[in-house]
């Protein structure tokens, strides 16, 4: 009964109030002239009923004649409706399409975290790509436009690009001057850029002002730059020169799984499908996360015509099916594995020229892992160049 | 019940196949006492609050209650709902 009601509701249907005590003898004439009454109800003086539109319309004489139409209803009759008010159809219909164009076109472009000079740079390098506005928003990909602006701005340092309602906004980060190099004339100190045990001074300029065997901590001058004068009592500054080595020592504590879990692809994947209009997905096929453990990847398949023209494609979605395995990994394997890492994180942490004069490696082990306790004697250059006195630039700054 | 009907009838039940079939006899169902539908009808005798009477080939079906509702009606069947109390079937003068 619902589904016909809900055909009549879409189809039309009339509503009928008969005032008339043989209400009896109507239905039966409806009966024998094959038209469908339903929803009889019993009213004061006669009866109320419906019945469908194109039955009304075929016998509409008859029915005019002895009852009375309280009312047409259906989805139908107000299509026709709409059919009659033409003008108002196409204005509604216009202004739809117009809104949904509207909407999804970028109408600004905002540069944040630069001056005015960089983002002209940076809207005539989207010109130069093809990218005026307005411009429809499924042809930004931001990712490439970020990977465009980063490839030909050398000062940026981060770059990012995201749309915001009709406004696409760049948003990007300078990268801080480097520190200027101390130039050869200029008066400078060497201080030591690490705690370290003096080791050998070789000064070419300046005043050595430490002995082997003395202990420095960071930060601690190792040759100054003012120096008095032989002829007279006056101190002069003069630009250091030399190269001080220090022995210096780097702890290590490393730890390595005895059992490591590793994900194992077991060559079944399931696809799942999604209907991407405007940024927001919405599931057409498949399921999603079918599998307990699984690896995860996504495509956009776009529609010829429809995805050139609006924001909708087509996200395909790849759940490939992974057991957990458990791998146990051998002593030597992860010993040697520490090793590496530890002469990696040894290396930068360490100048060039620095050689390893002793180096003492323990190994251990629990239940759950193994260990790498070591120390690591190295000798290298220590001394780090420093200005006497700050430069103008660098109190500007500092200000 | 005519002969013929009668014959009709009875060949339907032979064959093990719908009565109303072969023969003019009407199909009554109900369900709980709530809702009847009666197929194979030839009107509305009577529409009331409380008393719907519908004809039938031989006999006048007269459905006895209170809120009665026709929930539809052509030229086959009739669906009539309420709350129903009684049923009478009277055979045509």
């Amino acid at each position: 009964m619902l589904i016909f009601k809900l055909m009549y509701l879409i189809r039309g249907y009339v509503v009928i109030r008969l005032d008339d005590i043989n209400s009896e003898k109507i239905l039966n004439i409806l009966r024998r002239k094959n038209i469908t009454v339903w929803d009889v109800e019993k009213k004061n003086k006669g009866i109320k009923f419906k019945i469908s539109y194109d039955d009304y319309i075929k016998n509409s004489d008859f029915i005019n004649e002895i009852m009375k139409p309280v009312g047409k209803k259906g989805f139908m009759l107000k299509l026709n409706k709409v059919k009659f008010r033409r003008g108002f159809s196409i204005g509604v219909f216009i202004l739809i399409i117009s809104l949904y164009l509207l909407t999804s076109m970028i109408w600004e472009v905002e540069v944040v975290g630069t001056n005015q000079t960089n983002t002209n740079k940076i809207l005539a390098l989207l010109s130069e790509n093809q990218i005026n506005i307005p411009v429809f928003m499924s042809q930004i990909e931001t990712k490439k436009l970020e990977t465009l602006i980063y490839n030909n701005f050398e000062n940026y340092k981060f770059v990012e690009v995201y749309l915001e309602g009709s406004k696409l906004i760049i948003f990007v980060r300078e990268r801080e001057p480097e520190p200027s190099k101390i130039k050869s004339n200029e008066p400078s100190s060497i201080i030591s850029a690490k705690n370290a045990i003096i080791s050998k001074v070789i000064a070419k300029s300046g005043q050595p002002v430490v002995k082997e065997g003395s202990v420095v901590y960071e930060g601690q001058t190792l040759i100054m730059g003012i120096v008095k004068n032989k002829n007279s009592e006056e101190f002069v500054m003069v630009p250091s020169e030399g190269v001080v080595y220090g022995k210096t020592y780097y702890n290590f504590e490393m730890k390595e799984e005895k059992i490591r879990s590793v994900n194992v692809s077991t060559n079944k994947s399931k696809s799942v499908y999604y209907l991407k209009i405007n940024g927001n997905s919405i599931k057409i096929i498949g399921d999603k996360e079918p599998y307990e453990n699984y690896n995860y990847r996504e495509s956009n398949i776009n529609v010829p015509i429809i995805s050139k023209l609006t924001d909708i494609s087509i996200l395909k979605g790849v759940y490939y099916e992974e057991v957990i395995m458990e791998i146990e990994i051998d002593e030597k394997t992860a010993q040697n594995k520490m090793k590496i890492s530890m002469y990696d994180e040894l290396l930068k942490r360490c100048n060039d020229d620095s050689r390893i004069l002793k180096s003492t490696i323990n190994f251990s082990d629990d239940e759950d892992f193994y260990y790498l306790i070591a120390q690591i004697e190295v000798i290298e250059d220590i001394g780090e160049k420093v200005r006497i006195f700050p430069t103008t630039e660098d109190k500007t700054e500092e200000t | 019940m005519s002969k013929f009907n009668n014959f009709r009838s009875n060949l339907a039940d032979e064959l093990e196949i719908p009565n109303n079939v072969l023969s003019d006899n009407f199909d009554l169902r109900m369900h709980g006492n709530k809702k009847v539908i009666i197929e194979n009808h030839l009107g509305i005798k009577i529409y009331e609050d409380t008393m719907v009477s519908v004809k039938t080939n031989d006999q006048d079906i007269t459905i006895k209650g209170s809120k009665f509702k026709i929930e539809e009606i052509n030229n086959y069947k009739v669906i009539v709902k309420g709350n129903i109390k009684e049923i009478i079937f009277s055979m045509k003068e």
